[in-house]
């Protein structure tokens, strides 16, 4: 009763700013060549679904955020895993990362683009490049914050390897490493959007870009919903896994 | 009413002149020292004494730097399936993202109990704990008391010949440490399991114990050793006002004031 209270309040919070929004265009207190009303943008949506390629730039952009974040999610916990389950690796392989990552990933795209040319695999590259580090710093941390005391019962009760990392390893740098998978995919979708902007690729940010040079302002705002729709899908997606997984975490009735 | 006299003179564990110093600091000297089985130990002292320590080298986590412990005859070199440890630290030692039964599946997992036989198993386990209605709980759901005895649980699955508990009590509120030992004993009876027991409490070294070892600090060594021959089962009331209770307690407690001298 109380969630459902909630969610209609935050309901109204985003039917409050829609209709702000409407105010605003219809007064036109701003330029309607620079914005337009919700319901512009919206019928530019439909249009663009129906009778243009729309759809496709969404897909498009999809493809794009997923597979980089597929890439750089499998890439980074594997490598999470090894770097934060040895001390020798921490300190060895720790300066280099440090250097590395607050490299900016649009600095990688020129380098991106002499290696791979205007391509998916250049976009593939930097999207991967920059969603990785969420997910390998986050996999270091977890595997590095694993309870000593849980490695000497996997010692008292002979577990394996493999067993170590499957049974106690992971399950317990799991939290860490879900907050790296989101912190990854918002990465992964901006990512998405520049070397669509930027190569040319089939896209959202291809989309957006054109209609922002033709001052198509509706056809740009569709975009962007959908950019935003698609960002907050996918935290939604990640929100539900997280909970599901992660059901110990929040216990019914503490002690 | 020594319960190891069916196989009396034969020692489980043996430690013979047992070193251990981290770089130039002795931490034990010489310990030697033997449990036969179904006996149990308790080692008490000060606080830096090195009873944890003795009892790490018992299980094999820790290496003495001289002497050495052996088990069954055979020297340890590494933990043993055989040998569960209790730790003190309950709530580290489980796994807080399994169930109480997924905490004692561990331990059958790790033995390679087959899937289907797990379910009776964990089942018997945590009736014997006394946790028969709570197999579904995560840790973080439990008390205390109920963790340690999940945690006692998951080293029954690993049916040890020894039991090997770090001040396994010694975070618990009276009332649940008392109920805990009584339980312990009971468990140990049944089982015939031999343990070594840490404590810093002394009543509890005399109440639980077959025999009591006293170390002295800086090195840790064997300063005193006690033999406790109060009647089993044991009674929270009964034996706690035993005039020989109170004679071995009065022994003991001097011990450890001239040792924190």
């Amino acid at each position: 009763m109380k969630a459902l209270l909630w969610r209609l309040a935050s309901l109204a919070v985003t039917a409050g700013f829609v209709a702000i929004w409407q105010i605003v265009a219809d007064f036109k207190l701003v330029s309607p060549v620079f914005l337009p009303g919700p319901d512009r943008a919206w019928a530019a949506l439909v249009h663009g679904m129906v009778a243009s390629n729309l759809a496709t730039k969404l897909a498009g952009t999809i493809e794009h955020m997923l597979e980089g974040w597929l890439v750089a999610s499998i890439a980074g916990v594997v490598l999470g895993a090894l770097i934060g389950s040895s001390r020798f690796m921490r300190a060895y392989v720790g300066p280099t990362l440090e250097f590395l990552r607050p490299l900016p990933a649009s600095a990688v795209i020129p380098l991106a683009i002499a290696i791979f040319g205007f391509s998916p695999a250049m976009a593939l590259g930097v999207i991967a490049f920059g969603a990785i580090w969420p997910m390998l710093l986050s996999t270091v941390h977890g595997f590095a914050a694993v309870e000593p005391r849980l490695y000497e019962v996997a010692r008292a009760l002979h577990l394996s390897r493999w067993q170590v990392i499957a049974k106690i390893a992971l399950p317990s740098a799991l939290p860490d490493i879900l907050a790296g998978l989101r912190l990854g995919l918002t990465v992964a979708l901006i990512l998405a959007v520049v070397c669509e902007m930027i190569a040319g690729l089939d896209g959202l940010g291809q989309w957006v870009l054109l209609a922002a040079r033709y001052f198509r302002s509706p056809d740009l705002f569709a975009g962007v919903i959908l950019l935003g729709a698609l960002g907050f899908v996918g935290a939604l997606a990640l929100d539900i896994a997280e909970r599901r997984l992660l059901v110990w975490r929040a216990p019914t009735n503490s002690p | 009413m020594n319960k190891g006299s069916c196989r009396a003179g034969e020692a489980l564990i043996r430690f013979s002149k047992v070193d251990l110093s981290f770089s130039d600091r002795k931490i034990l000297e010489a310990i030697d020292l033997e449990i036969m089985r179904g006996e149990i130990v308790c080692l008490v002292g000060p606080s830096g004494c090195g009873k944890t320590t003795a009892l790490r080298i018992a299980t094999g986590l820790l290496a003495p730097t001289g002497g050495g412990v052996a088990f069954d005859g055979a020297p340890i070199l590494g933990p043993r399936r055989d040998v569960a440890i209790v730790f003190q630290d309950y709530g580290k030692a489980l796994l807080p993202w399994r169930t109480a039964a997924g905490n004692v599946s561990l331990a059958l997992e790790a033995v390679g109990t087959p899937r289907a036989e797990r379910a009776a198993r964990i089942d018997a386990l945590l009736a014997k704990v006394g946790l028969p209605h709570h197999a579904d709980k995560y840790p973080s759901q439990m008390s205390g008391g109920m963790q340690q005895r999940l945690q006692i649980a998951r080293c029954l699955a690993q049916e040890p010949a020894a039991l090997m508990m770090d001040e396994p009590f010694g975070a618990l509120d009276a009332m649940t440490r008392q109920e805990l030992q009584d339980e312990m004993l009971q468990i140990v009876r049944t089982t015939g399991a031999t343990v070594l027991f840490v404590t810093h409490d002394l009543e509890e070294a005399i109440y639980v114990g077959d025999r009591v070892i006293g170390l002295l600090p800086h090195p840790g060594r064997i300063g005193i050793e006690l033999k406790i021959d109060l009647p089993r089962p044991r009674d929270q009331i009964a034996t706690r006002e035993d005039p020989e209770f109170l004679r071995l307690r009065r022994e003991l407690y001097e011990f450890i004031k001239s040792a924190e001298r």
